[in-house]
């Protein structure tokens, strides 16, 4: 049977949804006889190919990451959301309820160790968005794991249900909003 | 009650005539989801989530707001309203900031607790997050408006169960928010600090400084005991994690003991006074030495010896504070007047107990305390004479069981007072005597009562005429009169007025073949327990004799008190040798010869009695730091001494 091709992004976020995943342990030898990992945060793979799954770990905080996202769901069949930044804006939408301005002048200007700051601007970084969004704001979803990470067994409940070819929704008691 | 007969998803239960639809559901075990609904409260069906089908009706209604009737057949799970039910959390989780992630609440809230049992993965609407003002200045409390959900438990529990209504919604719509009064900041208001609506708050809006990050309830050990501190004895349930206290609720806020106040539920999660941790002695330099608990035991026995021999034991004063636990007392009453033979033993508000006393000895033919009324008799009352006292201050759950008298049992509150009234938005008449004329208003009172004739004011009372007949009126209508008297009262150590007090019970309560029920808010927890265990059975105060008695050593026994060093000045003085045993580092502890560890309330069983009489048991909620004993041990081990 071919492999199942997956891609994955992590957007504005910790890499906590990947570090959990990588906590699967030794399914992971498993799920690597069923899948095929493409552009990934580890394999270092810089374009997206046609693939089944995208998954999509934090928010959309700023141009590049909603440009990033777009991509990934013009590659893939069905997008998996991980972790509370994108399925609900998570910690980095911590920032939404301030003026975008007034966040920059603190963050790079007003911090107490900041000597001479400068606000740093597009071309070189991308511009922040009004609010940090989370991602089913910006494209369609199929289907999510919220965690602040999710737990590794909720993960791999996500990515095997979707190789058993049913569109995962997570067990109340697998829930997690932290 | 007429019994009902509904159908509840297809089968039959029974009710109550006059209960709710969910009240039914929840009396047979049926599962409906609430989060507005909490025990004890009027119902409003703000949520939403309790919304049941049921048949004639055109659309899902509240199960908590529905009167149950014979013959409604209800369902309470279908696919359509777990649809709606969802829809309404979605609608919740987006209206503010309900991310988990940055909330104090998270794994110890009701919104998410529903999240998860829908299986809320996502959220179908963008963020309206209106942005609203924190309120962080209160002492313990902090209002965070961003993670309301509106339920307005908060507001019914400051309203219906402490009875002040502080709290109460501004503004409209999106920007609908709990303020306290007319939006002043919550410490600035008259919010009590009792900490109600923090325990009714379902998520993150209100909570504790005393509490936050230190553990979710979920993870801790409970344990379920009764609050000490003021003689009212409150039920506590302490959260307790490790050897932590996290966090103090009341058992069942419903209930009308349910109550707490700040000095039971923040009080031992507060540190405002430095705690003594070790035992200390005071050195050939002068200066107090942190030493082993033998040898300050020793050197206390030792000394105290040297006091008895050489000058007999009534050369040795013990003076407890009624704060202690009655082991505690016990175990000193002992060691003064059995060990060292003194007979100079009192306790520090003992000149309140022999004007007590001696007051109602004037009354009644026993002098003692076995009249007086349990607290709830408030609640019975219709008239409510509250003299000298601020019960926020001293007795908060007693302001409160007052106020709701007054609220919701149209009860007429009279409060005679020469300087202060509290209570002013609740007092239908403030008798402001001058100084000192209490007795006087209260004893013409009692006798135009008694005799039915027109009371008549003296110009030096300060109470006019027209007040004074007014207070006759009251007090005459009323059916069941209770007199609250306090701090005002009793430091005023004059037994004519206790006399007074309970004569105008009794003669309003005698018009009316009833008991006169007289309520005193002692100063210290275990004042009763201590009174009633004989440790002020002296004839005069200790204190303010120790001289003209001859004494050199006082053991003063303070346990968890904080006494001010004001309060007892004049203490140290003349004397040649001073233990103290006590919590806190206080000035009047640092004058000390010997001072002796203690362990607070939270750190020790103990057994108390409270103001009415009723013995507690307290049980321990943590260790108490290293090489801290109870009070009655180190008391016995300096007893083992003289063996």
């Amino acid at each position: 049977m071919a492999k199942v091709k997956v891609a994955s992004v992590w957007l504005e976020g910790c890499s906590g949804c990947h570090m959990s995943f990588l906590d699967i342990d030794a399914a992971i030898i498993d799920l690597a006889n069923a899948v095929e990992f493409t552009r990934t945060p580890i394999t270092d793979i810089k374009e997206f190919p046609q693939v089944d799954v995208g998954i999509v770990e934090g928010s959309v905080g700023n141009t590049e990451e909603e440009e990033v996202l777009k991509d990934l769901r013009a590659h893939c069949k069905i997008l998996m959301a991980w972790g509370d930044c994108a399925c609900f804006g998570g910690v980095c939408a911590m920032r939404s309820t301030f003026d975008k301005e007034e966040v920059l002048r603190r963050g790079y200007i007003e911090t107490e160790s900041t000597f001479k700051g400068k606000i740093p601007g597009p071309p070189g970084v991308p511009a922040l968005l009004d609010q940090v969004k989370p991602v089913n704001n910006i494209v369609k979803v199929d289907c999510y794991v919220p965690g602040c990470p999710p737990e590794a067994s909720a993960i791999l409940y996500g990515l095997q249900e979707l190789l058993a070819g049913r569109i995962p929704v997570l067990p109340s008691d697998m829930m997690r909003f932290d | 009650m007429k019994e009902v007969t509904l159908t509840i998803n297809g089968k039959q239960v029974k009710g109550k005539e006059g209960d709710t639809v969910l009240e039914v559901c929840q009396a047979n075990n049926i599962d409906v989801p609430t989060l507005c609904h909490s025990k004890g409260l009027t119902d409003v069906g703000a949520c939403r989530m309790c919304i049941v089908d049921i048949e004639r009706e055109r659309r899902p209604v509240p199960a908590c707001t529905y009167p149950a009737r014979d013959g409604l057949i209800v369902q309470t799970q279908n696919e359509k309203l777990e649809k709606h039910r969802r829809l309404v959390l979605e609608l919740m989780f987006t209206e503010r900031n309900h991310l988990c992630a940055q909330c104090v609440a998270s794994g110890d809230c009701e919104l998410q607790q529903l999240g998860y049992r829908y299986q809320m993965d996502n959220t179908r609407y963008p963020y309206a997050w209106p942005a609203l003002p924190v309120d962080s200045q209160h002492e313990y409390l902090v209002i965070d408006p961003n993670r309301c959900i509106l339920c307005g438990r908060c507001i019914r529990t400051c309203d219906q169960i402490v009875g002040v209504h502080t709290l109460d919604f501004g503004y409209r719509g999106w920007k609908d928010v709990v303020v306290a009064d007319l939006n002043q900041p919550l410490g600035k208001s008259t919010c009590i600090s009792c900490g109600a609506c923090f325990q009714a708050c379902p998520t993150g809006a209100i909570f504790s400084k005393k509490s936050a990050y230190k553990g979710k309830r979920p993870d801790c050990k409970e344990i379920t005991t009764t609050c000490p501190i003021c003689g009212i004895g409150c039920d506590v349930k302490a959260f307790v994690k490790g050897n932590m206290l996290i966090r103090i609720d009341s058992p069942d806020p419903s209930q009308h003991d349910g109550l707490l106040c700040h000095m039971g539920r923040f009080g031992p999660l507060s540190q405002e006074h430095p705690r003594v941790k070790t035992p200390m002695i005071r050195n050939s330099r002068g200066k107090l030495e942190p030493c082993t608990m033998n040898e300050a035991i020793d050197t206390a026995a030792k000394k105290l010896g040297q006091f008895k021999a050489h000058n007999g034991g009534n050369s040795i004063a013990g003076i407890a504070s009624g704060q202690a636990s009655s082991q505690t007392l016990k175990a000193f009453k002992e060691l003064i007047t059995e060990t060292f033979g003194s007979k100079f033993l009192d306790s520090l508000d003992g000149d309140q107990y022999r004007a007590v006393i001696k007051g109602i000895g004037a009354f009644q033919d026993k002098a003692d305390l076995s009249t007086e009324a349990p607290l709830e008799d408030i609640f019975n009352a219709d008239c409510i004479l509250l003299a000298g006292a601020d019960p926020f201050q001293s007795h908060p759950v007693a302001g409160s069981y007052i106020v709701r008298a007054v609220r919701q049992n149209k009860a007429k509150l009279i409060v005679l007072d020469p300087t202060q009234n509290v209570l002013s938005d609740y007092t239908e008449l403030w008798l402001k005597p001058k100084k000192d004329k209490e007795a006087a208003v209260l004893n013409s009172l009692a006798k135009s009562i008694a005799s039915g004739t027109k009371v008549k004011s003296t110009a030096e009372s300060g109470v006019n005429q027209k007040e004074l007949i007014k207070a006759a009126q009251i007090i005459g209508k009323a059916k069941q009169i209770i007199v609250v008297y306090g701090e005002g009262i009793l430091q005023q150590r004059n037994a004519g007025l206790i006399s007074a007090l309970y004569k105008l019970a009794a003669v309003s309560a005698s018009s009316k073949g009833g008991k006169p029920v007289v309520i005193s808010l002692k100063s210290k927890g275990n004042s009763r327990g201590a009174w009633d265990m004989g440790i002020a059975n002296n004839s005069v105060s200790v204190i303010n004799n120790l001289a003209q008695n001859g004494i050199k050593a006082l053991y003063l026994l303070l346990a968890d008190d904080y006494i001010e060093a004001k309060e007892l000045s004049a203490l140290p003085k003349g004397l040649d040798f001073l233990v103290v045993q006590t919590c806190y580092l206080s000035p009047l502890a640092q004058k000390a010869d010997v001072v002796l560890p203690s362990p607070t309330w939270t750190e020790a069983d103990g057994k108390y009695t409270l103001l009415d009489g009723t013995p507690i048991s307290v049980s321990r909620i943590v260790k108490p730091p290293d090489g801290i004993k109870s009070d009655w041990d180190t008391i016995n081990e300096i007893a083992k001494r003289f063996k």
